[in-house]
């Protein structure tokens, strides 16, 4: 449905440059997610024929035969690690839309809450406290993480209140300060930890996409969607909080609400997926942006927009950290900076150009 | 112990009749060496990238690195049997290997008395029992050897450092302590606690090593050890450096904790206690130039 | 019903008080201007009636019932609040801008209907930005993102409007046309509350004003009343000239530049 004179454009489900459509229909909703879903399941069954080794997939998809090694690769080993990067990719990049949201700041990232910096805290005491029984249990690190996640989440959360509101300034400000005090404490120690303790936290500092279990999959990938549907029950009041904090008051939106809420989903989202794969940089602030950038701003659709592009960035960049170098892995984090940083000068030199001429 | 629960934890059982190993992926240096040792290192499908020693595991199929094997690489390799040894990051993969149902066995080799379990162990796993035990006492045997040869000697103070900035030392509770401690040493790094500690300059000058076995040393020849050297030199008042007993340990490779132990300890007690073996070999091993003195 | 019903207002930032004993009404259909000098109170006001903030003492109706008895969708639902200005980060359209004027009037995740397209639309006709509907909030100057949110408050559909200085970024015509507009809705029978700086636009349109200063108010009736040359000069302490126009019949109130004044002494 068209508001405008008629001598303008049809408005596209995407557009090409930089002026958004009208408005947010649930046509146009439904299919852009539903576009967008089909990449993802495209890029998941492309991405799980892909590796360092080679697999005869007609021979992996045949069910009887025994010792098929083509079958267990495929279904075993390559797609609970597809698809995990596909949920945390996709949590990381919903978590990003929120909080820039809440934060009414296109520069916000998921691991500026200190959420992330509070997980990598409890694994590092992990490793510390645990000694060698950190590196032969896989499930202690995880744990240890999602406590450290948990803590972290509730003095942030108690920093930020003033006045019993929740003030987005203080959130930021307690979060980075908590990111700074807790990589302090992990510098500290690192440098007092043995040898080999400092090289598992370090590794697990790098973030890693790993072969886990279709039950930690399964597992994660409930959280993500309960927090994304948690997320998008709060979009519309998100868009509105973008007049500020008086506008949106003015309009009947409770913001102190919208904001917990937001908080509290977006680091549930962080704290889950961090617990398990470390921490994996710049999906939660490159995808936002750049769906911002084709999608327009309203959050409604850019929350699952960004949950799907997310899964599927986090997809390619995962199978490139693992098939690059043939049999030695690169840390999925590595491959999503080297991607984020260069992308991400061409995104601010084209906006400076724009604003600046 | 602990460690031994563990290994013995996540040793699946055998069945009555072991069949035959065929296919075996070792997943690091000392169990590489271990299996050719028992003489199935023709068995071997897969290896890590640091495996070298013996010079046939270079020919081997690399299947990943210490921290992240690869997954897809071994399975696709289809082992009879995946030997592991905890790493910092490995967890996850070995975990996810077994949970395919592939045969892992882990062991922890980190005293003396673990190496030997582990190698019992190994050679269990592979159907090498019976090799693995005479190994074993073939070790023992030659470890006698060696620590009869310093019986009489004067214990030394010893530093063995596998870092210089930071300054990591061999510390208590390793193989390596142990080695030290057979070659009628006094290991200093085992005083600060910890297995691989970080030790201020202060403690190492307070402590005054009259040896010191530097592993850095060994792997820089090829492009700095004249700045390794200088590193030890700015310790005038170190009795090492006095007397000119700082060793770089070229062959540091030997110091896994593998079958090779008989032979780490003779380099080792060279270093340490060199009057007691002048003119001396361990039977079968024939290399005299185990690292320049400095 | 009166509109609005505002008693012994008292609030405070701090120690001094911001408001200090202001008790108003805002009658049905009518245009009422709240005036004073930098730092009377002035945006307080507006804050405190459109319950941003909580008065310290006193109490506020709104159609009769307390303001603290309606919730914050209800309250959007009577009063439409255009402030001075409105920084958005994000890149929305115009028509989604103004579209969340509707957003007292829907649940939580939904989309708008078509009523809400219609109403949205007529409202940015009326402003005059209904053109501009596509672009982005970010290319508007200052004066057309004003209109746009005016259109935002005429989307809610409340009957009470409270606007602080409308006509800030607007050049003569377009502040006129505002003026006009604020006056055709006063005549469907909306009542409008307006902060403005502008004496003379206040005494052009407004059927009362309010005169505050330091937080009391000094002065509230018809703008013959309170605009004059002595409560002025006492007021914003400063001469100025007020004269009734000879052609358009209105009150004129004309700064003096200090040679003016210097002149006027002897």
């Amino acid at each position: 449905m068209k508001l405008s004179a008629p001598q303008s454009s049809n408005s596209p489900i995407l557009q090409s440059s930089n002026s958004p459509t009208s408005y947010l229909t649930w046509r146009r909703f439904v299919a852009v997610n539903l576009l967008l879903a089909t990449v993802l399941l495209v890029t998941i069954i492309l991405a799980s024929m892909i590796g360092s080794v080679h697999v005869d997939v007609w021979r992996a998809l045949q069910a009887g035969i025994p010792n098929n090694t083509d079958r267990v690769i495929l279904f075993e080993t390559r797609l609970p690690r597809v698809l995990l990067a596909a949920i945390v990719g996709g949590a990381l990049a919903a978590a990003g839309v929120a909080l820039q949201g809440l934060m009414r700041n296109p520069l916000a990232e998921p691991h500026l809450i200190g959420v992330s910096g509070g997980a990598a805290l409890g694994a590092v005491i992990a490793v510390i406290i645990g000694g060698r029984n950190t590196f032969t249990e896989a499930s202690v690190l995880p744990l240890a993480a999602a406590a450290g996640a948990l803590v972290s989440m509730a003095v942030i959360y108690r920093l930020s209140l003033v006045n019993g509101r929740l003030q987005p300034y203080v959130l930021l400000l307690s979060g980075v300060v908590y990111n700074a005090f807790a990589g302090a404490l992990i510098m500290c120690v690192n440098a007092i930890a043995d040898f080999y303790q400092a090289q598992g936290i370090l590794f697990w500092l790098m973030g890693n996409l790993a072969t886990q279990s279709y039950r930690l999959v399964a597992t994660i990938g409930l959280y993500t969607l309960i927090g994304t549907g948690w997320l998008l029950l709060q979009t519309r009041q998100l868009n509105v909080l973008s007049l500020g904090e008086e506008g949106a008051l003015q309009l009947g939106v409770d913001v102190d609400r919208t904001r917990r809420a937001s908080f509290l989903g977006a680091s549930f989202l962080v704290g889950a997926v961090v617990s398990v794969s470390g921490m994996i940089g710049f999906v939660g602030l490159i995808v936002p942006h750049v769906m911002r950038l084709i999608l327009g701003a309203d959050h409604r659709l850019l929350l699952p927009a960004s949950l799907l592009a997310g899964a599927t960035f986090l997809i390619w960049a995962d199978t490139v950290a693992r098939t690059a170098l043939g049999v030695v892995e690169i840390p999925v984090g590595v491959v999503t900076a080297l991607c984020g940083g260069p992308f991400f000068v061409y995104l601010l030199k084209r906006e400076g150009r724009k604003v600046f001429g | 112990m602990p460690t031994l629960l563990l290994v013995t934890l996540h040793v699946f059982p055998l069945p009555c009749v072991a069949a035959e190993v065929q296919r075996i992926v070792s997943l690091a240096p000392s169990a590489t060496e271990t299996v050719f040792a028992l003489g199935m290192g023709d068995k071997l499908v897969g290896v890590s990238v640091y495996c070298d020693y013996p010079p046939e595991a270079q020919r081997i199929d690399r299947v990943g690195n210490f921290l992240t094997p690869n997954i897809e690489a071994i399975v696709a390799k289809r082992p009879d049997v995946v030997i592991a040894v905890p790493s910092p990051g490995n967890q996850n993969p070995v975990e996810a290997l077994q949970r395919l149902g592939l045969k892992v066995v882990v062991v922890e080799p980190n005293t003396i008395a673990e190496i030997e379990d582990s190698l019992v162990t190994i050679g269990r796993a592979i159907g090498r029992e019976a090799q693995a035990h005479a190994l074993v006492a073939s070790i023992e045997t030659r470890l006698a050897a060696i620590r009869a040869r310093v019986a009489a000697a004067p214990p030394r103070k010893v530093l063995m450092v596998v870092g210089q900035t930071p300054l990591i030392a061999v510390g208590s509770g390793s193989f390596q302590d142990e080695l030290i401690g057979m070659a009628r040493g006094i290991n200093l790094g085992a005083q600060a606690g910890g297995l691989w500690p970080h030790l201020s300059l202060e403690f190492v000058i307070a402590a005054a090593p009259e040896v010191i076995i530097d592993t850095t040393m060994g792997n820089e020849e090829r492009t700095g050890a004249a700045a390794a050297l200088q590193f030890w030199a700015t310790f005038p008042t170190l009795p090492a450096v006095q007397q000119h007993r700082v060793y770089g340990y070229k062959e540091y490779q030997l110091l896994r904790p593998g079958p090779r132990l008989p032979e780490a300890l003779e380099s080792i007690a060279h270093f340490i206690q060199p009057e007691r073996f002048e003119n001396w070999r361990i039977g079968g091993f024939e290399n005299p130039d185990r690292g320049a003195r400095h | 019903m009166t509109p609005i019903e505002a008693s012994g207002l008292h609030f405070s930032y701090g120690r001094a008080p911001v408001i200090d004993d202001v008790s108003l009404t805002l009658a049905p259909g009518e245009m009422l201007g709240v005036i004073g000098p930098n730092g009377s109170g002035k945006s307080t006001l507006m804050r405190l009636l459109s319950a941003v903030l909580r008065p310290s003492g006193g109490e506020i109706r709104v159609h009769g019932r307390p303001i603290t008895s309606y919730s914050r969708r209800d309250l959007a639902r009577a009063i439409a609040v255009v402030p001075q200005d409105t920084v958005i980060e994000f890149p929305f359209s115009v028509t989604e801008v103004v579209l969340m004027g509707r957003s007292p009037h829907l649940g939580g995740f939904a989309f708008e209907g078509d009523r809400d397209i219609d109403v949205a639309r007529r409202a940015m006709q009326r402003t005059g930005v209904l053109e501009l509907a596509e672009r982005s909030i970010h290319e508007l100057s200052g004066g057309e993102r004003q209109r746009v949110i005016l259109a935002r408050a005429l989307a809610q559909e409340a009957d009470i409007l409270l606007l602080d200085e409308p006509a800030a970024f607007l050049d003569i015509r377009h502040g006129v046309e505002i003026y006009d507009l604020l006056q055709t809705l006063q005549h469907e029978g909306r009542s409008i509350l307006t902060v403005l700086h502008d004496l003379n636009l206040a005494a052009l349109y407004c059927d009362r004003v309010a005169l505050l200063k330091a937080g009391r108010l000094v002065r509230i009736g018809t703008p013959s009343e309170v605009i004059t040359y002595a409560v002025l000069t006492e007021v914003y302490e400063t001469e100025v000239y007020v004269d009734i126009n000879d052609v358009t019949g209105a009150i004129n109130v004309l700064p003096l530049s200090r040679v003016y004044r210097e002149r006027l002494r002897r």
